[in-house]
């Protein structure tokens, strides 16, 4: 069954117990906007202390959610997508800096360009690429060693990965659709054995301009 | 002009216009979005909260939204469908402002654990399920506590892929 079928079921069962709509995933396979279109579809987006230096963040986002196997190796970021990580300094719930990252070159050829965390020079849904130079590029893995790229204290991957997701989406599923009354013990992992487009980047700490942030993922196409 | 100083204003002129130059300066992507009016397609604060209060007919508008217009937009949607899983309406109030805006709060001096930030292994659905079904035991865990392939302890952190 193809990943498109199984979310048409799963949006048709999402009735019962007074859950009208469903988790498919963390966000994977979002709309029906999106459906079409999974390297601008955001997985997931996680913030971080690193593990390795208390005085840097990671911030990760995934997209292209249930790549299987056989396509890890040829599966690859969109150069007409712009993925950002956008941060609140004040509360307000507005973007005071970005960090934006896309890619150029096709296949499995490409290089991922990051620039800031820098203030945006648009706020809000519309976006443009942030004026001043690359604080950081890296070729873009296609295989499970990942190639890492480290500027001025900030540290870059991109590529495919384990999707890091877990969830009984499947048993989730049961449950919405009234053919199950509870989860299962142990539960399956749905996303088990798949994988997804991750990009990471390491960077200092100081450079969010707070020590209390607000963090949210985008991605952005050129306007029609 | 000399003959350099022509070729160097080419060069120029053709990391202006976004040819793909092998000379041209590494710090310049000849990306196709470079100079372009971008429109958001997607965006994502907290896991899996968009998913599950946003109607779908609404979900375009979610995603082509931004969090400052969270709490107008979509907070009472949030409320009403927080009372439909059987909160009180305070207590739905109170989490509802906790999710909207949909944002991935941070703290910094703080160790990383959601919902202070989010690391790969927290299991934020347990976490999610928790907070919606409350004590209910049938619901409130989806006994998927951890990743099918253990993270990294060092940068890029995320497990490597599968491959055939």
């Amino acid at each position: 069954m193809s990943r498109k079928v199984a979310l048409s079921l799963l949006l048709a069962g999402a009735v019962a117990i007074g859950v009208t709509r469903l988790i498919r995933a963390s966000d994977h396979k979002d709309s029906m906007l999106l459906a079409g279109d999974p390297a601008a579809d955001i997985a997931d987006v996680y913030t971080f202390r690193s593990p390795t230096n208390p005085g840097n963040t990671v911030l990760a986002m995934t997209v292209s959610g249930f790549i299987p196997p056989p396509e890890a190796s040829t599966t690859y970021f969109d150069p007409n997508v712009l993925y950002q990580w956008k941060i609140d300094n004040n509360g307000d719930a507005v973007e005071d800096l970005v960090i934006q990252a896309f890619v150029t070159g096709t296949g499995g050829h490409q290089v991922m360009h990051f620039r800031g965390p820098a203030a945006p020079s648009d706020i809000g849904a519309t976006d443009r690429i942030i004026n001043g130079s690359e604080t950081a590029m890296v070729a873009v893995s296609n295989s499970p060693t990942p190639i890492v790229a480290s500027r001025n204290g900030m540290t870059v991957f991109a590529g495919v990965r384990d999707d890091p997701f877990f969830f009984d989406l499947v048993q989730f599923k049961h449950v919405i659709a009234g053919e199950a009354t509870s989860f299962r013990n142990p539960g399956v992992d749905t996303f088990a054995g798949t994988n997804v487009l991750a990009i990471v980047v390491e960077l200092p700490s100081s450079l969010l301009g707070n020590s209390k942030l607000g963090v949210w993922g985008t991605t952005s196409r050129p306007q029609l | 002009m000399t003959r350099i100083a022509k070729l160097a204003a080419l060069a120029v002129v053709g990391a202006l216009l976004g040819c793909q130059s092998p000379y041209a300066p590494r710090d310049i992507a000849m990306s196709v979005l470079m100079n372009k009016d971008l429109q958001q397609e997607d965006r994502f604060g907290l896991p899996a909260i968009a998913t599950v209060f946003i109607p779908t007919t609404l979900k375009d508008a979610y995603n082509l939204g931004s969090p400052s217009g969270d709490v107008a937009n979509f907070k009472s949607l949030i409320v009403a469908k927080l009372m439909a899983f059987g909160q009180d309406a305070a207590s739905a109030e109170a989490l509802a402002s906790a999710l909207a805006p949909d944002i991935q709060p941070v703290d910094l001096s703080q160790p990383s654990a959601f919902l202070n930030g989010r690391k790969p292994a927290d299991d934020v659905i347990t976490g999610e399920l928790h907070l919606i079904f409350g004590s209910n035991a049938a619901l409130n865990d989806d006994h998927v506590d951890a990743n099918d392939t253990p993270f990294l302890t060092t940068f890029p952190y995320l497990a490597g892929p599968h491959v055939q």
